[in-house]
């Protein structure tokens, strides 16, 4: 078999333009899967290894206040492992030279060694005992303003300011995903989590001997929803706020959230993909194994047996499967390490475990040897069926047929072109189906970023209309409204009540915020999937879209609404309506309403400020002065945030498949017209000899690759169209929901891609058809 | 029979680098055809009988010396010139026909009329081999024989100054080789082409005015028939 080797590499190196092309294709698919597959798996491992390490626990519960022995009670409840509490106080900070207010919490650090969410300390120290002003804050807002241990910050607590010592910066499993109060996507800048000892931050908060949040872990076997009935009866005494398992907590739900978007994105992108791939590569591959079938024959009439001969092919196909399938997880690797580090920057993870399984390179092995193995196979076993006698005999005409797209007017070229592309309705419509299914591919990643761009259009420009949002520490009056507007650059205010709840409809229960809003309010609107305004009904709630979806809710039926905080009523609400949000899920209903609900007279726990941008280092600086403003989050700040973090983290994503997608679309279409080249050379040279110059003659080539691929490209828009639209309904989550928008750009842009990789391949053969030669193509049979 | 040259070609040499070593095809080859003659080339495979045919229609260049084509000097040529030396003056039959399995043998003629400066009509020129009743045949429908009278057809429809086959029958059994032979003699005759055919087969030298023997990249030695012979009295 040696001397059929050595052929086997010098072939491989004659054609090593179509091997190089088709490698990409495969490598385009493979490297989509291994770098959404390796990003996803080392997230997950990370967080399960973080968990376990630092020992997130599993039942959360927040109070008012419980004196110290309640904790007792709850350890004994049964199923219940182990029991920490500790004192949690929201605060204001202030860090100098820093215009905008920074919100965060204060956590209580546990006297002795704690038994949950174990601190890892990125910098410094921690505070050392009985020393009050030491504290450590979290590593994202360390990390936003570029600080190290020995600063200061001024932060308020329940009205007092003091000043902290920063000697450590640390994160904890329970602050992975940080949001501020107000906020729908992290900030780190304006939100900090501050730990400090316990006996100080208890003195200052007047909770010394009390506590007002507990953790707990379970013992095995036992049951979330069983431990928390049995705790929430021990706590409502002293304003338990509702407690509950990992689900509920905020961190975890967020990334739980983030996960599944990441898993959706991440699953469909390679299966379309890698999907897509294949049925190149094997089509490819079968093509060019045809352009070999007098080769095969003759190595049969030498004596070589079918399988012998299928094996000697086999192999050739093999080096393109190594060369695609290792640039494919090279290049997976290197840009799911990117994509890691991108989600590593809004997600606090200490440390990323960057790995890839060795199952996913199986399956991406495995995907091409059977998509190769399978195109080469089928094209040599056609092959080598024949006798090897027919090789020997002249070439037989193709069966051709005259076209039903013809007319006499036309040139005999342009005749060659139509019946070609007729004459094998199968080849033309697999190169169709190739050139189609790579500008699918590419309207599929323009597509991600079209639904952000709307996303953000219909959250931030038409529904939230604020400059500045406030949230107040708890319920105020509105007469303190008032003093809001006669803060420097406010030009108009309006107050909102939130509240936490718990929503059910038959078996489905969910837990988010109501919102009290106004009216006729200016600032935040409601609205429908048209962005057109829904009014707020003097009665009964409106829900988010995908609220009502969640809990399977219909206008017009009753909702059980159980208030979590102050009245703590439960009532049945009519469910006026929906609006469609895509960032997060809510309930609203009149403020009015909801106060009565809460039982309460005229109160908000925020409001919605339109500002006079020029005065808002101003307005800043006052509303740090002010203690019960909790936070307030800028709308520019959020949507600057926003495309920072969230989207940054999709947009890459979405931007590496565009790279992934081109890079296939480029190698198909190359791929299309070598072979077709290949597959045509012959009857080219034939017509050079007959004095056809080499514009003439490419235009037989290039003329029916260009008709294919227009046939293509609108076919692909469309493909590309139901596969944005299935990823959108599929893409649904908590965190937001992506919008089924296609710009017309990102159409134009595929038709583009496509179109710019036809011309450069187009170029590529045409030099080819320069160097044909004419006297041997006419000594060969084939 | 006039002794206008159509080709004069001076001492051209060609040979090829393969490698180490360089294989002489021509080794300094002196040879005329002049208008309306019927020639053959006879000699046996190497004797560089194809290459010379090659140059002599412009798909290949020589090495070394002159092929004066009426005054027009193709190895100098550049490879527009060639072309369009191709398209105007010279006709092509293959060994394999070299159809176009695609268009009918029509629209095969129509291929090379359509880009002629002075054709004559595609179905004329397929009359003319006999093919009238054939013409919307695709090559599948068309027997070896048949395809390669398209060819002929095709070659001499833009109405050449020069044919040139390279083993027109070499594909073929002796009855249907003599039909196309038939053709190629009818063509020669009625439309005054210079004539070049190729062969191995010596029994196809009696058709020629003038039989130029080759072997091993040179003229070894020309003669002359007192009469030509028709095709249908040759036998092989």
């Amino acid at each position: 078999m040696r001397a059929l080797d050595i052929k086997l590499f010098r072939d491989l190196w004659a054609v090593r333009g179509q091997v190089i092309a088709i490698s990409f294709v495969l490598a385009g698919g493979i490297a989509t899967y291994v770098m959404a597959a390796s990003t996803l798996d080392s997230l997950r491992r990370t967080q399960a290894r973080l968990y376990r390490e630092f020992r997130f626990p599993e039942l959360f519960a927040g109070l008012k206040r419980a004196p110290e022995s309640v904790a007792a009670r709850v350890a004994a409840v049964p199923g219940v492992a182990a029991v920490e509490t500790r004192v949690v106080a929201p605060a204001n900070i202030e860090l100098a030279g820093y215009e905008q207010p920074v919100s965060g919490q204060v956590v209580g650090l546990p006297r002795g060694q704690g038994r949950f969410n174990l601190l890892h300390l990125h910098a410094g120290r921690l505070p050392e005992a009985g020393r009050d002003r030491e504290a450590l804050v979290s590593d994202g807002f360390a990390k936003a303003h570029k600080l190290h241990p020995g600063f200061s910050l001024q932060v308020t607590i329940n009205g007092r300011k003091q000043r902290l010592d920063v000697v450590g910066v640390a994160s904890t499993p329970e602050f992975i995903y940080q949001l501020a109060p107000g906020s729908i996507v992290p900030d780190f800048k304006t939100y900090c989590v501050v730990w400090m000892n316990a006996a100080p931050l208890e003195g200052s908060f007047n909770m010394t001997g009390a506590f007002n949040q507990l953790a707990a872990t379970l013992e095995r076997d036992t049951r979330v929803d069983d431990a928390v009935m049995a705790v929430d009866h021990i706590l409502r005494p002293y304003g338990g706020l509702g407690s509950h398992g990992r689900k509920d907590q905020i961190s975890h739900r967020y990334l739980s959230e983030e996960f599944k978007q990441l898993t959706i994105m991440a699953t469909m992108f390679p299966v379309i993909f890698l999907s897509v791939a294949a049925f190149l590569l094997n089509v490819v591959v079968g093509r060019l194994m045809a352009t070999q079938r007098s080769q095969i024959a003759t190595l049969k009439a030498f004596g070589y047996s079918t399988a012998a001969v299928a094996w000697h092919f086999l192999k050739f196909t093999a080096v393109i499967v190594v060369i695609g399938t290792a640039l494919g997880i090279a290049g997976g690797a290197w840009m799911g390490g990117g994509l890691s580090r991108l989600y590593m920057d809004v997600y606090r993870f200490p440390y990323l475990d960057y790995s890839i399984r060795e199952g996913v390179l199986l399956v991406s092995f495995a995907v091409s040897i059977a998509a190769a193995g399978t195109g080469t196979l089928f094209a040599v076993l056609k092959a080598a069926g024949e006798s090897p006698a027919v090789a020997m005999q002249p070439a037989n005409p193709g069966r051709y047929r005259r076209s039903l797209f013809e007319s006499k007017w036309m040139s005999q070229p342009t005749r060659m072109i139509i019946r070609n592309i007729e004459r094998r309705p199968v080849k033309s419509l697999l190169s169709i189906g190739g050139v189609a299914m790579s500008t699918a591919i590419l309207i599929l990643g323009g597509f991600w970023g079209d639904a952000v761009d709307y996303m953000v259009f219909a959250q931030l420009r038409r529904a939230q209309l604020d400059d500045i949002t406030v949230t107040f520490f708890g319920p105020v009056s509105t007469r303190a409204l008032h003093s809001l507007t006669s803060l420097p650059g406010v030009t108009y205010a309006e107050p909102t009540r939130s509240v936490a709840a718990r929503f059910r409809f038959e078996q489905k229960t969910y837990r988010t915020a109501l919102q009290g809003m106004e009216p006729e309010g200016r600032l935040r609107l409601l609205l429908n999937t048209k962005l057109e305004r829904v009014e707020l009904p003097a009665d009964g709630i409106l829900l988010t879209d995908h609220l009502a979806t969640m809990l399977g809710v219909r206008p017009g039926q009753m909702l059980t609404v159980e208030l979590l905080e102050g009245s703590r009523a439960v009532r049945e609400v009519v469910v006026a309506g929906v609006v469609s949000e895509y960032i997060g899920v809510s309930a609203y209903m009149r403020r009015d309403a909801l106060n009565r609900f809460l039982r309460e007279g005229d109160s908000a726990t925020g409001a919605f400020l339109a500002v006079d941008s020029k005065l808002v280092p101003e307005l800043y600086a006052r509303l740090k002065k002010i203690p019960a403003v909790a936070g307030s989050a800028a709308r520019a700040q959020a949507l600057q945030s926003f495309y920072e973090t969230l989207a940054a983290q999709m947009l890459t994503f979405a931007l590496f498949n565009t790279l992934l997608a081109s890079t296939i679309a480029i190698g198909v279409v190359y791929n299309t017209v070598r072979i077709s080249l290949s597959e045509r050379s012959r009857e080219l040279a034939s017509l050079r000899v007959l004095g056809y110059t080499r514009g003439e003659v490419a235009y037989i080539l290039l003329g029916e690759l260009t008709v294919l691929v227009f046939l293509a490209i609108p076919l692909g828009l469309l493909v590309g169209h139901g596969l944005a639209y299935f990823m959108a309904t599929t893409a649904q989550t908590e965190l937001f929901r992506v919008p089924f928008v296609i710009e017309p750009s990102t159409y134009a842009l595929a038709a583009l891609v496509v179109a710019v990789a036809t011309v450069i391949s187009a170029f590529m053969v045409g030099r080819k058809i320069n160097h044909l030669d004419l006297v041997e193509v006419l000594k060969a049979r084939e | 029979m006039s002794l206008e040259a159509v080709f004069s070609a001076r001492a051209v040499t060609k040979f090829y680098d393969m490698g180490e070593v360089r294989v002489h095809a021509l080794r300094g080859v002196d040879i005329e055809l002049y208008a309306g003659e019927m020639m053959v080339l006879l000699g046996p495979s190497g004797s560089g009988k194809s290459t010379l045919l090659n140059i002599l229609g412009g798909l290949d260049r020589a090495s070394d010396g002159t092929v004066i084509y009426r005054g027009f000097d193709i190895t100098q040529a550049k490879d527009k010139e060639l072309t369009q030396y191709r398209r105007s003056h010279v006709g092509f039959v293959f060994q394999f026909y070299n159809l176009i399995p695609s268009l009918t043998a029509l629209e095969n003629v129509a291929a090379v009329t359509e880009i002629a400066a002075n054709p004559m009509k595609p179905a004329e020129a397929l009359d003319l081999v006999g093919l009238g009743d054939r013409m919307h045949h695709f090559p599948s429908q068309l027997s070896g024989g048949q395809q390669q009278r398209v060819a002929i057809a095709r070659a001499i429809a833009k109405r050449p100054s020069v044919l040139l086959c390279d083993e027109p029958t070499g594909a073929l059994d002796s009855e249907t080789g003599i039909v196309v032979l038939e053709a190629i003699d009818k063509v020669n005759r009625e439309l005054g082409a210079a004539t070049a055919v190729i062969t191995h087969n010596a029994d196809i030298a009696g058709m020629a005015d003038r039989v130029v023997h080759m072997s091993n990249g040179n003229v070894s030695h020309v003669e002359r028939n007192e009469h030509r012979r028709n095709p249908r009295d040759l036998h092989w």
